[in-house]
């Protein structure tokens, strides 16, 4: 019944342009139908689009946590800054204020790298963050209590941040995104 | 992929869908359209799994390192050692959960004495090179080992438990933990380059010396792509051992 229609020699894939044979069912670069119906392609590229919605969905969750590691490197420049007026007379004053530079400094580099390498920016970055957490507890305990709820925040990004990281680089392993 | 070895040609591959033979390069199935993706499905649902999976290993990491850096409980031989089996027990019990196919790692292939004592000399070198760095910023960096060196000060023997515990322990068991367990894990989660840098990372910050990272993260990344290119994680153990030894021979002569 379709022979009514003769297929015309394609040449091109219509939906990514890459080069095709004749007798190829289905595009070899994109997985476009390409003898397919209408219906067909059409809910191809629909599909298409769902992906790409989940993904920019993913991708904003990244973002959200590397702003937080940005944010964090802020809080750590400021606190930085505060204790070295406030200890500027105290003979260790390096010794407090140069450890939180570098955390600064750290933070600023996992949110900067993030966009290349989200999981191990992140992952690094929420291992960071739990490690200054715990010293600090063990010089007072009671430094946990402050700002809890921020804290807990700051670790529901960066979890949701690995969680959306894992998700796209699995998302583009599978469809075979590069 | 590897089960297609014997059925694929230098230029041919496997339809995963439809059986259909098709070009290795080819993305998408010419007649079938299927995706040919080299994971299989089932291995990358788990991967938040193991995630949690390291999440818990590294807590157990930051809580013993904690209590051993921050407090002084453990001031005794028997407490230190106690604290020792407990970090070596974990790597042991991790490294072994995944028995079939971390075992590959121990495995030592084309052994060669050139390049182990190229990772040796590297290791010395470094360690040198740290040292001296590290006088000149006046930070006492083997603050850990000092206390290991007044626990053992007087007791019969304490230049064998010093080497002991600076050099041969920490090599063997940082280096299963890290990049025995650690990595091999991480490989499952994401590409090698990433798993690379958060093994190093986390390597680096569980000393709980922001300022020694400078030398840290460098020394972890080398192990760590050292274990990916050789395929054995002996010759990271060689490079901290010997890496290890020259910090303790410096503090201690």
């Amino acid at each position: 019944m379709e022979n009514a229609l003769p297929v015309p020699p394609i040449e091109k894939c219509a939906h990514c342009y890459a080069e095709i044979k004749n007798d190829d069912v289905y595009c070899t670069n994109c997985g476009y139908p390409l003898q397919g119906t209408e219906f067909e392609q059409k809910s191809f590229i629909a599909n298409l689009q769902v992906i790409g919605i989940d993904m920019a969905e993913y991708n904003k969750k990244v973002r959200a946590a590397a702003n937080t590691l940005y944010y964090l490197s802020g809080v750590f420049i400021l606190s930085g800054i505060i204790n070295f007026f406030i200890l500027k007379d105290n003979a260790d004053v390096l010794a407090i204020v140069i450890p939180t530079f570098i955390l600064a400094m750290l933070f600023l580099l996992l949110g900067s790298y993030c966009p290349k390498k989200p999981l191990a920016c992140l992952v690094s970055g929420l291992a960071l963050y739990i490690i200054v957490q715990v010293i600090n507890a063990f010089d007072s305990p009671m430094s946990l209590a402050k700002g809890i709820i921020i804290k807990i925040f700051i670790i529901g990004y960066l979890i949701k941040g690995i969680k959306s990281a894992i998700e796209l680089e699995k998302m583009k392993k599978e469809n075979n995104i590069i | 992929m590897s089960e297609l070895s014997d059925i694929e040609t230098a230029e041919r591959q496997i339809c995963v869908k439809c059986g259909a033979l098709i070009a290795k390069e080819h993305r998408f199935c010419k007649s079938c359209g299927a995706r040919q993706s080299a994971e299989k499905p089932e291995e990358s649902d788990n991967k938040w799994a193991l995630f949690k999976q390291v999440a818990f290993f590294y807590s157990i990491y930051i809580g013993v390192c904690g209590l051993v850096s921050f407090t002084h409980i453990f001031n005794t031989i028997l407490l230190f050692v106690s604290v020792e089996v407990v970090l070596a027990g974990t790597a042991v019990a991790f490294f072994a959960y995944n028995w079939a196919e971390n075992k590959k790692l121990l495995v030592w292939r084309n052994f060669s004495w050139q390049k182990l004592a190229a990772y040796g000399a590297i290791a010395v070198a470094g360690s040198f090179l740290v040292h001296y760095s590290v006088g000149w910023l006046n930070v006492t960096i083997f603050s850990r080992d000092e206390q290991y060196y007044s626990i053992f000060a007087g007791t019969k023997g304490a230049a064998f438990y010093i080497v002991f515990f600076t050099a041969v322990t920490p090599a063997l068991f940082e280096e299963l933990a890290f990049r025995g367990y650690l990595l091999q894990t991480l490989l499952k989660i994401a590409d090698t380059e990433q798993a690379v840098y958060v093994s190093a990372f986390l390597f680096a910050i569980i000393h709980l010396s922001f300022i020694s990272l400078f030398w840290l993260i460098p020394f972890a990344l080398f192990i760590g792509f050292v274990r990916i290119k050789e395929n054995t994680f002996w010759y990271g153990v060689f490079f901290h051992f010997c890496f290890n030894l020259t910090g303790c021979l410096f503090a201690w002569l």
